[in-house]
């Protein structure tokens, strides 16, 4: 090897094949997804996000939740996601194509959040609070406070805000104190009150659950 | 090549006083980022497990001081200490000065310009939130320019070379000098200029993650392992003829094992496959590399007592075959399974660029500044605690996390654990993770503050040469014959 140009045409060629072998040919088979309209009632899923989801969707991404939160539930017979109860069903490629930034994450310090919308417990309330004083509804968790996404300030002298959170005193900033969301703190529970795969493809769930019935599985 | 030993020592000194400022400066900024990234890691660090530290603060919150820590040091230190190695090693193996070395000061100024918004981006929430390219956009443009120059002048000492043979770490460092602008700026393409859609956005994440760290850092650590041991050993590397096989095996099988980073994800599943194809095909190069390496060391063991830099190069060997095992065990879908989204992940990356790759930085800096300055190490008791710190926090950071996160995998997915458990069951291990890292930091204040003794000029005491005995038969005249044309030591 000692033609620089034959070297510097084997490196080219190098990254060039991967790039093409890997994603333009990943490009060509998932670059179209497209929505699915439900043959019954006539409704396109997924579904977009609400205008202020989608700005939940940005509070998200700068704050960097997704360091400690995954979003993909592993299918059936990988790891134990699907037992511990973070979705119905394994997350297809087509959920993701209603978000304009992917969150797939790598890492779970905190529990994946793909279909936290849909849990039994979720609800405004619980998000705030959880945002607000992890512990107070998840002792012993690691997860920091966001104080920061929270307005405090006295009752006294004005009325009080309908949007105030109701905590346990424990976690509540004093007496005579409100905590209120801002705007950034609804927007994001508005978006992770949108993350819900409640929706089953039908046209999904016969490609990725196969090799099952038959019992040799290989083709 | 067939010049007097004299002359090839003047010849040397030329290349080593032409590429002193660029390559101090380099040094000198990669060891601020990694001091600066250091203190940001540690920080989230403690988080962990301590989460009411610093959390009332928007721009110290977790979210944001991990992925600012991890920019920091990839690209403040990496960066930094790759360009400055980088450009030495061309002009030393090419046999050519540094020309026009003002340029890369500008190059220098900018690029850590850039770095430096881009972790302030991060922390301010301008992150993209896609691992290691979350820095803001606008910093992309500044980042790539910089880079553009600063690989140019690599590129063009290598074709303005005075020597005959390429040798193996060239093909290293003219390689990674491509990879990492084309690999960056498709990645900024198809992520955040023209966003691909969906599930693809994680393919070409994995893509640029796996070629950074497979086609920047790898390479160029293997360049300072192919360099310095021979250089210092004074033989030839052992079964050279089978480098250059390696060499375009193991990039070519790099290239197309990102995708094994997405075992499980909902992507479809060639991608993955693809991936771990590539990594199981991996086997080979590795065990060539490895060959060459342990088998030029071979016997030699004894000099290692002379040599910091030796000993770094072997840290670094020792690491990138850590990395490549844990590598090759990550595409085996049953333990992948268990191991996924937990320390163990992270450990991978971590091997790869601290073990693999900042070690064996380490060992070229202990080689290359007193040859810069021509002065030495003020304090040997900083040089062994940098090196005792290295040794002994990479050790047990190695051990716990690869510990740690086969149990974390084990609790999270036993659906009968509640994941509150799992978090209070991993705490002890994230503070045994940040007391690794205190150690890895300690190691690189020492580190620092020798590097300030020897490159400031209030230090006047020393001027004598380099503290490490240079080897006898230091490749300096002409190599006795391998058996065929190609040497196994650079110039």
């Amino acid at each position: 090897m000692k033609n620089g140009l034959a070297l510097f045409l084997g490196v080219f060629a190098t990254l060039a094949l991967s790039w093409a072998g890997l994603l333009l040919t990943a490009h060509r088979q998932l670059g179209s997804l497209s929505q699915f309209k439900d043959p019954v009632d006539d409704v396109l899923h997924p579904q977009p996000l609400s205008g202020l989801a989608d700005q939940g969707r940005l509070v998200y991404q700068d704050l960097g939740c997704v360091t400690c939160h995954t979003q993909q539930v592993r299918q059936e017979g990988s790891g134990g996601d699907l037992a511990r109860k973070w979705g119905e069903r394994g997350s297809y490629a087509r959920d993701y194509i209603r978000d304009t930034t992917v969150f797939i994450g790598q890492s779970r310090i905190g529990p994946d959040l793909r279909n936290v919308g849909a849990r039994t417990y979720a609800d405004a309330d619980f998000f705030y609070s959880i945002l607000y004083a992890p512990q107070s509804k998840a002792p012993g968790t690691n997860m920091p406070a966001h104080t920061f996404l929270f307005d405090v300030h006295p009752v006294a002298g004005r009325q009080p805000s309908a949007h105030a959170l109701t905590l346990p005193s424990k976690f509540a900033p004093g007496a005579g104190l409100e905590v209120v969301p801002t705007r950034r703190a609804e927007a994001l529970v508005a978006y992770l009150l949108g993350l819900k795969d409640t929706y089953d493809y039908p046209i999904e769930r016969s490609r990725n659950t196969p090799a099952e019935k038959p019992k040799e599985g290989g083709h | 090549m067939t010049s007097p030993d004299h002359s090839d020592r003047t010849e040397q000194m030329e290349i080593d006083t032409s590429a002193k400022w660029p390559v101090l400066f380099f040094f000198g900024s990669a060891l601020l980022w990694l001091l600066l990234g250091g203190a940001l890691q540690l920080i989230a660090a403690l988080k962990l497990h301590l989460p009411g530290f610093l959390s009332t603060c928007e721009w110290s919150t977790y979210g944001r001081v991990a992925p600012a820590a991890q920019n920091a040091l990839v690209y403040g230190w990496g960066m930094n200490a790759a360009f400055g190695f980088g450009l030495w090693l061309m002009a030393r193996l090419s046999a050519t000065t540094l020309r026009h070395g003002g340029w890369l000061f500008v190059a220098l100024k900018f690029w850590n310009i850039g770095v430096t918004l881009g972790v302030l981006g991060i922390l301010g929430g301008y992150s993209t939130s896609f691992e290691l390219l979350e820095m803001p956009r606008f910093v992309t443009l500044i980042l790539l320019a910089s880079y553009a120059l600063i690989g140019a002048w690599s590129v063009t000492t290598f074709s303005i070379r005075n020597t005959e043979n390429v040798f193996a770490s060239q093909w290293y460092l003219f390689g990674a000098a491509f990879w990492f602008p084309w690999l960056y700026a498709l990645a900024q393409v198809m992520l955040l200029k023209a966003p691909v859609r969906g599930a693809l956005q994680p393919v070409v994440n994995a893509w640029y993650v796996h070629g950074l760290y497979g086609l920047w850092f790898m390479p160029v650590a293997l360049a300072a392992a192919y360099y310095f041991l021979p250089k210092i050993l004074g033989k030839p590397i052992v079964n050279y003829y089978l480098a250059p096989l390696a060499f375009w095996w193991l990039v070519v099988t790099t290239a197309f094992a990102g995708g094994s980073r997405l075992i499980g994800a909902p992507v479809p599943v060639w991608i993955p496959t693809l991936g771990a194809v590539g990594n199981y095909m991996l086997v080979v190069p590795i065990v060539i590399i490895a060959l060459n390496l342990f088998g030029t060391v071979s016997g030699r063991y004894r000099a290692l007592g002379g040599s910091l830099t030796l000993r770094f190069i072997l840290v670094s060997m020792v690491g990138f075959v850590l990395a490549s095992v844990l590598n090759l065990a990550l595409s085996m879908r049953g333990f992948v399974q268990i191991v996924q989204f937990t320390l163990f992940t992270e450990l991978r990356d971590w091997l790869i660029f601290y073990a693999c790759f900042s070690t064996a930085m380490f060992g070229a800096a202990y080689f290359i500044l007193p040859r810069l300055t021509e002065r030495e190490w003020r304090s040997p008791l900083l040089v062994k605690a940098h090196i005792g710190a290295t040794v002994l926090g990479g050790l047990l950071l190695t051990a716990g996390l690869a510990y740690a996160g086969w149990h974390q995998g084990h609790l999270l997915n036993n659906s009968a654990v509640e994941f509150v458990d799992v978090t209070k069951a991993m705490l002890p291990w994230f503070a045994f993770r940040t007391a690794g890292l205190v150690l890895l930091f300690t190691g690189h204040v020492a580190f620092f503050i020798n590097f300030v003794f020897l490159a400031c000029p209030i230090n006047s005491k020393n001027t004598a040469v380099a503290v490490f005995r240079d080897p006898p038969n230091m490749s300096l005249g002409p190599q006795p014959p391998v058996g065929h044309s190609l040497k196994g030591v650079g110039p």
